[in-house]
């Protein structure tokens, strides 16, 4: 019961601070290598949280959100990955990479949300042209929308992989899944490297 | 409406003497990707951060929904530089709200209009360039040199159970969102005061730097960083690893790393995504240890 109380806190926290990716502030408080150990101290593996946390980073480094591409949500697979080990029990090797998965997949959540806001549009604008405006109300409402949105899908999400964890015995892809995750920060620090390679040839 | 604004003849509440105006803009800049839909983007952030400029301009009038509907259009930039266009349009729509004539009227909200989606492109491409490319992912570096010299390698090496302080911990990624986060900020705040000094002129802003030179510098700067925290990963590798394996362990787990790497060059030249290179690493260790029945073994300590 504690581990579901817990659980149900760390998506809300997530979604709270999930806000600063698009909807406000932009102070790279939704960025996994802080959401990462923040969640992991919470549920009590700090360092298991921190490494998720970099390796997620690192990995989704190669997305840029410019021109309204979605990147994959860090935050979200912080939050899932520290969950699914807390929580779920998995090993964090297979922790890691459902967070990665869960991270890549609510894209396409978001991706509904920004189409679904589009329909507001002409609600605002009749409001507006019948000398109404609660642009207030609207900019809340987005805000209460992005987080509630990502606070489900954590914890909906943690749940899944917490009962496929009860029902298959999840522990035979430990090995591979350890050489695998042993060989991502690599894999990161080679994202990075390429990152700036990249514009050091390009040109600016 | 024409008759009525024709009346108007100038701004009944100039901004320029108001400081209050733009701390109310500032603040609310901070919302300005809020409510962000495919259809017009940026445009509800938009006219929300606007709203204190234009309630001070036209006050409860016509005219002031008019001009809220002209911000509710598409609008797209990067978030931090947006206060170079929120201050230069808050100065255009104050000239606006002075207008005598119709004809003169129709002039300056085509003027705002233009300027606004001129300024809006040129500094989404600098912002992107300079915030999303560079300093977030220096942000990154950062954090892993304060782990690396506060003593903490866990981000490098996965089975690693040293648990350091969680002030340590935090600390990473806090110091480099700090510094981050402190030039957004700036930016958000001079973009606002000079966009509003120099209203209506298209370039407004983008001399404000050498805004190529500064890009270059910082790509110049996160190249070397990542030059160095790759040398100094590597020689952690080598150092952990020296004494406790063989050459030819050694040689192996060097040899699987390097084909990590390769697998990465490769996708990026064929244009995949780093998801491609994740794919294929999991498959592979899959079939060692699924279908080749591998012994598993601890790759790094």
């Amino acid at each position: 019961m504690i581990l579901i109380f817990k659980a149900l806190i760390s998506s809300s926290l997530a979604g709270l601070l999930e806000l600063d990716t698009v909807q406000a502030g932009q102070f790279l408080l939704s960025r996994p290598a802080l959401v990462g150990p923040l969640l992991g101290a919470l549920n009590g593996c700090v360092l298991e949280g921190a490494r998720l946390g970099i390796l997620i980073e690192l990995i989704y480094i190669d997305f840029i959100p410019v021109g309204g591409v979605v990147p994959p949500n860090g935050a979200v697979a912080a939050a899932v990955g520290v969950l699914a080990h807390s929580w779920a029990g998995l090993v964090p090797a297979l922790a890691f990479f459902t967070g990665l998965f869960a991270g890549g997949l609510y894209s396409f959540v978001e991706y509904r949300l920004r189409s679904s806001r589009s329909r507001c549009n002409n609600v605002i604008e009749a409001e507006v042209k019948a000398g109404r405006e609660r642009l207030n109300y609207w900019v809340a409402g987005a805000m209460l929308g992005e987080s509630a949105a990502v606070s489900l899908y954590v914890f909906l999400f943690s749940g899944m992989v917490f009962l496929t964890g009860r029902f298959f015995r999840l522990e035979a892809l430990t090995p591979a899944m350890n050489l695998a995750y042993s060989l991502m920060p690599w894999l990161g620090l080679s994202g990075l490297y390429f990152r700036f390679r990249a514009q050091m040839y390009k040109r600016s | 409406m024409s008759d009525e604004m024709e009346n108007k003849n100038s701004s009944p509440y100039p901004l320029s003497p108001i400081p209050y105006t733009l701390r109310s803009m500032f603040v609310r800049s901070f919302f300005i990707q809020a409510g962000w839909n495919y259809e017009r983007s940026q445009n509800v952030g938009f006219a929300f951060a606007l709203l204190p400029a234009l309630r001070r301009v036209y006050g409860n009038t016509e005219r002031y929904y008019a001009a809220l509907l002209r911000h509710l259009e598409l609008f797209n930039t990067q978030p931090y530089m947006a206060g170079f266009i929120l201050g230069n349009v808050a100065k255009m729509e104050e000239k606006l709200a002075g207008a005598v004539s119709t004809t003169e009227n129709e002039a300056e909200i085509r003027t705002l209009t233009g300027v606004k989606q001129a300024l809006a492109q040129s500094f989404a491409a600098i912002g992107d360039r300079i915030f999303w490319g560079r300093l977030k992912p220096m942000t990154v570096q950062v954090c892993l040199i304060v782990w690396t010299l506060g003593g903490f390698y866990g981000w490098l090496f996965t089975s690693c159970q040293e648990t350091p302080s969680l002030w340590l911990i935090l600390a990473g990624p806090l110091s480099g969102a700090a510094a981050y986060s402190a030039f957004a900020v700036y930016w958000r705040w001079k973009g606002m005061q000079s966009g509003f000094e120099c209203g209506g002129a298209s370039n407004c802003g983008l001399e404000d730097l050498n805004w190529s030179r500064f890009i270059r510098r910082l790509s110049v700067a996160g190249f070397i960083f990542s030059l160095l925290i790759a040398l100094v990963a590597l020689g952690l590798f080598i150092a952990f690893n020296y004494t406790r394996l063989s050459g030819s362990e050694l040689a192996l787990r060097l040899g699987l790393l390097a084909g990590v790497l390769a697998a990465h060059r490769v996708a990026r030249r064929l244009g995949r995504s780093v998801f491609f290179v994740i794919g294929l690493t999991l498959s592979v260790s899959l079939f060692l240890f699924w279908a080749l029945k591998l012994k598993p073994f601890d790759f790094y300590l």
